[in-house]
């Protein structure tokens, strides 16, 4: 009896913090898959049909900015951890100046990602610093188009810069916790360098690779902001043509069915990684 | 296989000396254990045998081949660690094998070895495990098959038995030792148990501070140590200061606060100019005396601790307090008079 | 301690050599590292102040390579013909609420989460997390319409509410990694001197979690005052926060003058927080509560 009591009184005590997270976030999700399938229009006339997504799925601008959006996610994710790698492993080592280094290394974190956007956006373009540079040393003729092009290589640097600490503290966290036993044991057994790094480091640091690839996936791929401001015309990321359907051309129904695209692919590759994280922790063979 | 040879190694960290010109000869096949107190400097030389630390003096030898420029991945040692070291992300199977990968050892010779290794270790069934699914016991094991599996030219051992309790560690050591003995590698071994080294070890190097203090065979280590410190460190001893007032061929008479003994200095003669000795005995070597019996203490019994087998026996003689250890069945009472007898071999003369 | 002895002739050994190349090396890539850390941090910002003090008698403009003069004209401007005084009101309004309200919700889920075993406790973990992983967009939007139909949009409350959901998940984990560290001995010993349930709370809990709360409080702070899709679509155009009135001065008006001088007063007080958070608090705890995922 006073088990089952102190159960209840434990769900209970968790209805302010879950409870309100599951209000939120539960509605906001029924509604947006509600309205892709034609229920609580605004214009008042709801019907339960699959027009939305007919027509959705048909028009190329979607796909391209499905997969648009996704090499956004793909890129930023694999960028970033590309550049956090080393340098966790450097810090590992406790090199000289860690702290003085560690502290302006950690300052993108706290720069809000608009502001993150608009710092870099000086940089890159026509008139910012890096193109008046290559100019003034004569390795270019015309100012490069760094910004607002077609392939994004803008949105990927500032997710980079913004995100970088980030990713950083996670991974740096992992390989804290290998411990120099273990790499010098595979030292006293003859691994050489790579070795070392490709079957102890890497398999070890796994857990926080895969952690924070998949938040940096999750937020370039659903990025707004930072592809108001860096992106090109056309293609437009997923979750900047689901707001121009819904305020422009106030097609919510339709911006509806956008939503829910975006949100079931990040679902499914929260649970791709989490299964490609299992695969090379489980496997050594 | 090879022998080990140390050549005036010294290491320092900063202004420490943790190594001080030490010289040793492991002989090929031999198992030669280094004891001493924390922060003597053991597993300092172990690491640089193993090639973690550079000597900043003096050399390193497997055989003929001169060492100190070879980095660890490169020396054919193994080493079994004090935590086991065991890759917490691989199986069982892939732990034991590492080291035949890194050697390029074929695969079916990989499997061959482990399972000769897994069944000589009892760890038949355990491939697929991880780490974290083990014993302690098992643990060791693994990390001790890792090792030797590789058949090395050295093998390292960095007080590996610290994590065990008190009856593994009795059963294991006697394990590892038969395991070494069968496969006649070159062994080094690290450790402050003073138990295990004598059970264990062909020759036993005391070390204190860096230096080899005495380098022996257990039994000499044990009966003969040469330097109050030695005595002190392995096993019990009663220590005394004296002065020789007889010389009579290989025995000594030595006055001392205590009583005046006779000593058998047979193996361990003083120069002829040399008056003053201090020397040692074994509590146990202490017999409840009789009749006749050489060289008796007697005193008062200051306190008294049963332990099932034997008893400890605190005794003052002459304001002096001697700690003494018999198997005698009486029943010991504090403030009881008792005499005790000393053989004349009993006493070891400190060189140093 | 003895001084280290010398040996009578010693040619430099190899691995002598060999270590003062590795800690030359080291020396050296510390150095390479540490200049391009300052350049890739630094400069986007210095580029920024130097943009928000140019002095619009003199634009500044390729080829050259600082501007021709500067003067706080800039600033004057923003503040006078901008709203910008009013996003900063708005934004340092909102957060403050949205931290406590946070706190007060977050406490006993992160009682029950740290020191409780119930079924389903990982889903739960994982609900917690949803207002990050979720995509901020749509949940914005459509949220927004949810917020439509029970009138809180364009209203001070319903931005508060957005504000405390997006802070919420920080401060639950790093509360829950808080519970966790309290051992259980402390408890038993308080409860065996004859401490009630609210002693408990004030004495025992309360100031354990202390360190915790305050890394929570940053994190839920920074995120609201960062917070930016939630706001464009249910705060807009009746309120403006600093990020809102970033974005529309990056739209299709971009003065770049004006956005560094906006830019600037919105990093600034986060910057101060950094050094707030390395002093007096390890880092490990972001990288602990957020790694544990």
């Amino acid at each position: 009896m006073k088990k089952n009591k102190g159960l209840l009184g434990s769900y209970l005590l968790l209805i302010p913090g879950v409870g309100f997270i599951l209000l939120f976030i539960g509605s906001s999700i029924f509604i947006t898959v509600a309205q892709s399938f034609g229920l609580f229009s605004i214009t008042g006339h709801s019907s339960l049909t699959l027009e939305n997504w007919k027509t959705i799925l048909s028009m190329q601008e979607s796909i391209d900015s499905l997969l648009f959006s996704l090499k956004m996610g793909v890129l930023s994710s694999i960028g970033t951890i590309v550049v956090a790698f080393p340098i966790a492993l450097y810090f590992r080592k406790g090199g000289v100046g860690k702290g003085m280094l560690g502290s302006i290394i950690k300052i993108p974190l706290f720069i809000p990602a608009l502001v993150a956007a608009f710092l870099i956006v000086n940089l890159l373009s026509f008139h910012g610093l890096i193109n008046s540079l290559l100019l003034a040393l004569r390795i270019i003729k015309e100012p490069l188009r760094m910004l607002n092009d077609r392939f994004g290589w803008g949105i990927v640097l500032i997710q980079i810069w913004k995100n970088l600490p980030f990713v950083l503290l996670i991974v740096m966290a992992s390989i804290a916790s290998i411990r120099d036993d273990t790499i010098d044991a595979a030292k006293n057994l003859g691994a050489g360098y790579w070795s070392i790094l490709l079957r102890i480091y890497i398999p070890l640091a796994m857990p926080g690779i895969l952690v924070s690839m998949i938040l940096m996936f999750i937020k370039a791929f659903g990025d707004f902001p930072i592809f108001s401001v860096a992106g090109p015309v056309y293609p437009t990321s997923l979750s900047v043509r689901m707001h121009l359907m819904a305020t422009l051309h106030q097609e919510w129904d339709k911006a509806a069915v956008i939503g829910v695209i975006i949100f079931v692919t990040t679902f499914i590759v929260i649970w791709l990684y989490s299964r490609l994280g299992e695969l090379v922790e489980g496997d050594e063979s | 296989m090879a022998n080990l040879s140390l050549v005036n190694l010294t290491k320092n960290f900063d202004e420490v000396i943790a190594v001080d010109n030490l010289s040793l000869e492991v002989h090929e096949g031999e198992f030669v254990t280094l004891l001493g107190p924390s922060g003597c400097g053991k597993t300092t030389t172990l690491r640089t045998v193993a090639g973690f630390y550079y000597p900043d003096h003096g050399e390193v030898y497997f055989g003929k081949k001169l060492m100190n420029n070879v980095p660890p991945n490169k020396r054919d040692t193994a080493m079994c660690f004090q935590s086991y070291a065991l890759f917490p992300h691989m199986s069982v199977a892939d732990n034991i094998t590492f080291g035949l990968k890194m050697k390029k050892v074929s695969s079916s010779e990989q499997k061959r070895r482990l399972h000769d290794v897994m069944s000589m270790l009892d760890l038949v069934g355990l491939d697929k495990r991880k780490p974290a699914q083990l014993s302690g016991g098992q643990q060791q094991r693994v990390a001790l098959a890792r090792a030797i599996v590789t058949e090395p030219q050295v093998l390292l051992f960095d007080e590996p038995l610290s994590n065990l309790d008190a009856k593994l560690r009795v059963q294991v050591r006697v394990e590892i030792r038969e395991m070494q003995k069968r496969l006649g590698i070159t062994t080094l071994y690290v450790t402050h148990d003073q138990d295990e080294a004598l059970a264990i070890s062909d020759r036993i190097v005391v070390m204190d501070q860096g230096q080899i203090i005495q380098l022996g065979d257990p039994y000499t280590i044990y009966r003969r140590p040469e330097t109050k410190f030695v005595a002190g460190f392995i096993g019990l001893a009663n220590i005394v200061k004296g002065e020789i007032i007889k010389r009579e061929g290989h025995l000594y008479t030595v006055k001392t606060p205590v009583g005046t003994f006779v000593i058998d200095a047979t193996d361990q003669l003083v120069a002829d100019d040399v008056k003053e000795i201090e020397f040692s005995w074994r509590p146990e070597d202490m017999k409840i005396s009789q009749e006749g019996d050489p060289n008796t203490l007697d005193g008062i019994i200051h306190q008294v601790v049963f332990m099932g087998d034997v008893t400890d026996l605190f005794v003052e003689v002459k304001g002096v307090k001697v700690r003494a250890q018999t198997d005698d069945i009486r029943k010991f009472q504090e403030h009881d008079r008792i005499s005790f007898s000393i053989p004349h071999h009993a006493f070891s003369i400190f060189r140093r | 301690m003895t001084e280290v002895k010398q040996l009578k002739s010693d040619p430099t050994p190899l691995h002598l050599i060999i270590e003062k190349r590795k800690k030359r090396f080291y020396i050296l890539l510390t150095l390479f590292f540490g200049l391009v850390q300052l350049l890739w941090v630094g400069v986007p910002i210095v580029m920024a102040v130097m943009w928000s003090l140019v002095d619009p008698a003199n634009p500044w403009s390729f080829p050259d390579m600082f501007p021709p003069s500067i003067s706080p004209h800039q600033w004057q401007y923003v503040f006078k013909y901008t709203n910008i005084a009013r996003a900063l009101k708005t934004s340092y309004a909102i957060a403050p609420i949205a931290v406590v309200l946070s706190f007060i919700l977050s406490l006993p889920t992160a009682y029950v989460m740290g020191r409780k075993n119930i079924p389903g406790k990982k889903i739960f973990m994982l609900v917690v997390l949803l207002p990050i992983i979720m995509p901020g967009m749509v949940v914005a939007l459509f949220l927004s319409r949810v917020f439509t139909s029970f009138g809180l949009s364009q209203s001070f409350f319903g931005l508060v509410l957005a504000h405390t959901l997006m802070g919420i998940p920080y401060m639950i984990r790093v509360l829950t990694t808080s519970f966790q560290a309290i051992p259980q001995d402390v408890i038993d010993a308080a409860e065996n001197l004859g401490a009630t349930t609210f002693v408990k709370i004030k004495d025992i809990f309360l100031p354990m979690i202390r360190p915790g709360l305050l890394a929570g409080m940053i994190f839920a702070f920074t995120a609201s005052i960062e917070e930016f899709n939630l706001t464009f679509i249910i705060g807009t155009p009746t309120f403006e926060t600093i990020p809102t009135i970033l974005f529309s001065f990056m739209g299709y008006n971009f003065i770049r003058t004006n956005a560094s001088v906006v830019a600037l007063i919105m990093m600034t007080p986060n910057i101060i927080m950094l050094f707030i958070v390395e002093r007096f608090l390890k880092s490990d705890y972001l990288a602990a509560s957020l790694g544990k995922m």
